[in-house]
């Protein structure tokens, strides 16, 4: 059957997205594959459809919560039933009943911290896997800007496995993030897919403000005068509520989203902006995952990103629907620094890695607040390959590597030539294409977004009675 | 009831015997044998268990509001409330969360995934992002849809009729049951964060958070399984059988079996102190509980006696007028006196 025709019979599209079915080919015909698909290019495909031609189950490494629980979601509402999520918040009771049908399964999603169990091992060990599919396959880069060291433990699991061929995914990586994925999922040739990152319905704008103030000024005045749906990323949780609650005060519908909120509140903005009941979320980093609306049609990144790789994902958010979509970067005097004290934060203290060097239980150094949780990842994770003085070095190296990545914001916000070019490049990619909106430095057409329709109000509250009539109208 | 009402409420009750921090891990339902033997000697059932997941920064804040309006006086050992808190009217409350302890949310997402399917399948759509992605909840509504017949429509008009009838006879405020329908979501209609819903009703977050919580224990007792069979339908497994911890719950059997307080302390691994605990969680709980392999009557009267006359519940205090009896002792003939009804 031609592989049209079994996605048509599967899950009822007409045609492929670009690159699907050159990945999913190589993929079919046995070989390993490494896919860099931009975000909302329908990357599950690549592994959903193989599926149903390959003979055994396919397990998905997938690093967050979150994202794994998105995928699980997103199947089931494609009619998928044969689906599993294998985490550490499963319950006894639940576990112990997938144990025992996990070879029913097509799709078995696992973290990586479970991947690694011995227990988890030994159930692994009697499936038949055919395939095995990292996503977000960058977070194996120890330089990258998403580093979870139980990634590279995957490569420990593929001879239990029985060496099944690999399909390893993600949406950004540079020349040198594909080689490290190479190297430590030991794929020696594989087939390489690599999509264009550039969004050509995206422009490029960069605002320069002489202090927080007009910054501020500037944000109020653009949202009254531009029609949303748009994302501002603020560098904090606590920006995110300030800028939120100061567009709620002029009269724009907003909510802020960061992950110190309740799960249900976080599922319920998403709801809201996904009904059109919100024209803006002022959001930390935490937004976007599971985030399917086709219609963003400006990020505005009210603080400074940290890396160009987590820049060009947040702005990617932006103009699915293939419109005029237009992402801004706003910079006052003291931005740079604080981005840059943002950007080694996250990194373990010398402090750190010798608590955790010297303790008999440093799990418990998470716990009362001495090494922090993604700190400590990372520290016990190079402790256990290298020696203490060796690991202080690990650390310092890492420490130059995000100055450069540092350095590589404070360019993009330098330059006087093309952005779009800029941000090409650094993924060690070339411009094909230039439109004629391009970016801040050349020329960007205003005229193509909506002006605010203001005759849209906000909807008042209604009473308990008329609510569950609105819910359930008969 | 307010967050800080039901702070007072609590603190009355316990005023000048225990710490600022005591109420908090009543809340919170902290299953040691301190707060839990707190909630047999001062009737704190009501309030119990009722937040599982409240920061102690956020009722910190609360405290120190307290403070500032003058309720509380700083006093570093005990809380030691002024007159205004003393006389401070507190409204009667629907709250059980010993009875409920934090299920009642699974009661709320049950509805609120079945709310959110019918708002849908009722218009004929099939495909929608539920708002529940656990296993559990999932595969319970499942199960309860098909047995309902949800593709009827003269089922989800039942279940509406329902709902309309018990929240009517409520005897909550409209601003309450307002707040629990803004929880739920369906087509074209979100839920509403806790920050929303604080706001439309100018209250705290804790307050509106209180509300919904209120409402429900209101709620689930005027369920019933005659007028309201598709709502009680989804109380299921709700309250839990034995209010005893699972812990305690072990601790009975063995006991029973014949093993004495120190042969059920090595035979659990667990220090004697904890097995003491369970012993006075059981006194507790149970109004045939048999105390006297601990305690004869006369000590134990002697012990409620002096309880009684000098009007304390403080162990020390106690013990200085009894010192024959252990503190163990002590808790054990204050747990039994007041019996759980």
């Amino acid at each position: 059957m031609k592989l049209e025709e079994l996605l048509h019979q599967t899950y009822g599209f007409t045609s492929f997205r670009p690159g699907q079915k050159e990945i999913i080919e190589q993929v079919v015909a046995g070989n390993d594959v490494i896919a860099l698909l931009p975000t909302g290019m329908g990357k599950s495909m690549c592994y959903q459809l193989p599926a149903y031609l390959l003979p055994g189950s396919v397990l998905i490494v997938s690093p967050l919560l979150s994202l794994m629980q998105d995928q699980v979601a997103q199947l089931k509402k494609m009619g998928e039933k044969s689906v599993v999520a294998l985490n550490s918040f499963l319950k006894r009771e639940d576990k112990e009943k997938i144990w025992q049908s996990l070879n029913q399964y097509r799709f078995i999603f696992i973290s990586p911290e479970m991947l690694v169990q011995p227990f988890v091992k030994r159930q692994l060990e009697q499936l038949n896997i055919s395939l095995l599919v990292a996503d977000e396959a960058h977070c194996i880069s120890q330089w990258g800007f998403d580093f979870r060291p139980d990634y590279l433990r995957i490569s420990e699991i593929l001879p239990v496995l029985g060496n099944p061929q690999v399909l390893a995914l993600t949406a950004t990586a540079t020349a040198k993030v594909t080689h490290e994925i190479k190297t430590y999922l030991k794929i020696d040739e594989p087939f390489v897919y690599t999509h264009p990152m550039d969004r050509i319905n995206i422009a490029y704008d960069i605002k320069r403000f002489e202090n927080t103030g007009e910054k501020l000024q500037w944000l109020q005045d653009f949202v009254q005068k531009f029609e949303g749906p748009g994302i501002i990323y603020a560098g904090t949780r606590k920006k995110s509520q300030e800028l939120a609650a100061l567009l709620n005060g002029s009269g724009i519908s907003a909510a802020y989203y960061h992950g110190g909120m309740e799960h249900q509140d976080r599922i319920f903005v998403q709801q809201q902006f996904q009904n059109k009941e919100l024209e803006w979320v002022c959001s930390t980093n935490a937004f976007g995952m599971g985030v399917h609306i086709p219609d963003i049609r400006h990020v505005i990144h009210y603080q400074l990103p940290t890396s160009i790789e987590g820049y060009v994902q947040e702005v990617g958010r932006a103009g699915r629907d293939g419109k005029q979509a237009l992402a801004t970067l706003l910079l006052a005097p003291g931005d740079e620094g604080l981005m840059e004290s943002i950007v080694l934060e996250d990194l373990p203290t010398r402090n750190e890695i010798y608590e955790v060097h010297q303790s008999n239980d440093p799990k418990s150094l998470v716990s009362d607040g001495i090494v922090r949780e993604t700190a400590y990842r990372v520290i016990d994770y190079w402790l256990k390959q290298l020696s203490l003085e060796e690991t202080y070095k690990q650390i310092e190296m890492l420490q130059q590597e995000k100055v450069k990545q540092a350095g590589k914001i404070k360019m993009l916000v330098t330059i006087t030539s093309c952005i779009r070019q800029y941000l090409i490049e650094s993924f060690d990619q070339e411009m094909t294409q230039k439109p004629e909106s391009c970016c801040v430095n050349d020329h960007i057409d205003y005229e193509a977004f909506e002006l605010r329709n203001e005759t849209v109000k906000k909807r008042d509250p209604l009473s308990w009675q008329n609510r569950l009539n609105a819910l359930l109208p008969l | 009831m307010l967050f800080d009402e039901l702070v007072i409420a609590i603190m009355k009750t316990i005023n000048l015997e225990r710490t600022l921090s005591a109420p908090y891990h009543i809340i919170k339902g902290k299953k040691s044998g301190q707060t839990i033997q707190d909630v047999g000697y001062y009737k704190l059932h009501p309030y119990f268990g009722l937040m599982p997941k409240l920061e102690k920064k956020v009722y910190d804040q609360a405290v120190k509001g307290l403070i500032n309006k003058k309720y509380i006086r700083f006093n570093e050992d005990v809380i030691d409330l002024t007159e205004q808190a003393l006389t401070h009217p507190l409204p009667t409350t629907s709250l059980n969360g010993w009875k409920y302890r934090g299920n009642e949310m699974i009661f709320f997402n049950r509805l609120s995934l079945v709310i959110q399917t019918l708002s849908h399948t009722s218009r004929s759509i099939n495909k929608f992002d539920p708002i529940d992605n656990s296993e559990d909840i999932q595969g319970w509504v499942k199960r309860y849809l098909k047995a309902i017949h949800f593709r009827d429509l003269e089922s989800v008009a039942k279940l509406k009729a329902e709902i309309l009838d018990s929240l009517q006879t409520l005897e909550v405020s409209d601003g309450h049951k307002n707040a629990l329908m803004q929880r739920l979501s369906g087509f074209g209609w979100s839920g509403l964060t806790w920050e929303q819903i604080a706001d439309i009703q100018g209250i705290h977050v804790l307050d509106a958070r209180l509300a919904v919580i209120e409402s429900l224990h209101a709620w689930l007792e005027t369920i019933d399984e005659k007028r309201h069979p598709l709502l009680n339908g989804m109380k299921e497994n709700i309250v839990e059988l034995s209010s005893l911890t699972e812990s305690t719950r072990r601790t009975e059997k063995l006991f029973k079996e014949g093993y004495s307080l120190d042969e059920i302390s090595s035979k659990r691994q667990l220090k004697i102190s904890t097995i003491e605990d369970h012993f006075v969680e059981l006194a507790m709980n149970d109004p045939l509980f048999d105390y006297s392999a601990f305690l004869s009557p006369e000590l134990y009267r002697e012990i409620t006696d002096i309880s009684k006359a000098e009007q304390t519940k403080r162990l020390r205090n106690i013990k200085d007028k009894v010192p024959a009896a252990s503190y163990f002792q002590i808790r054990l003939a204050l747990a039994i006196k007041e019996e759980v009804k």
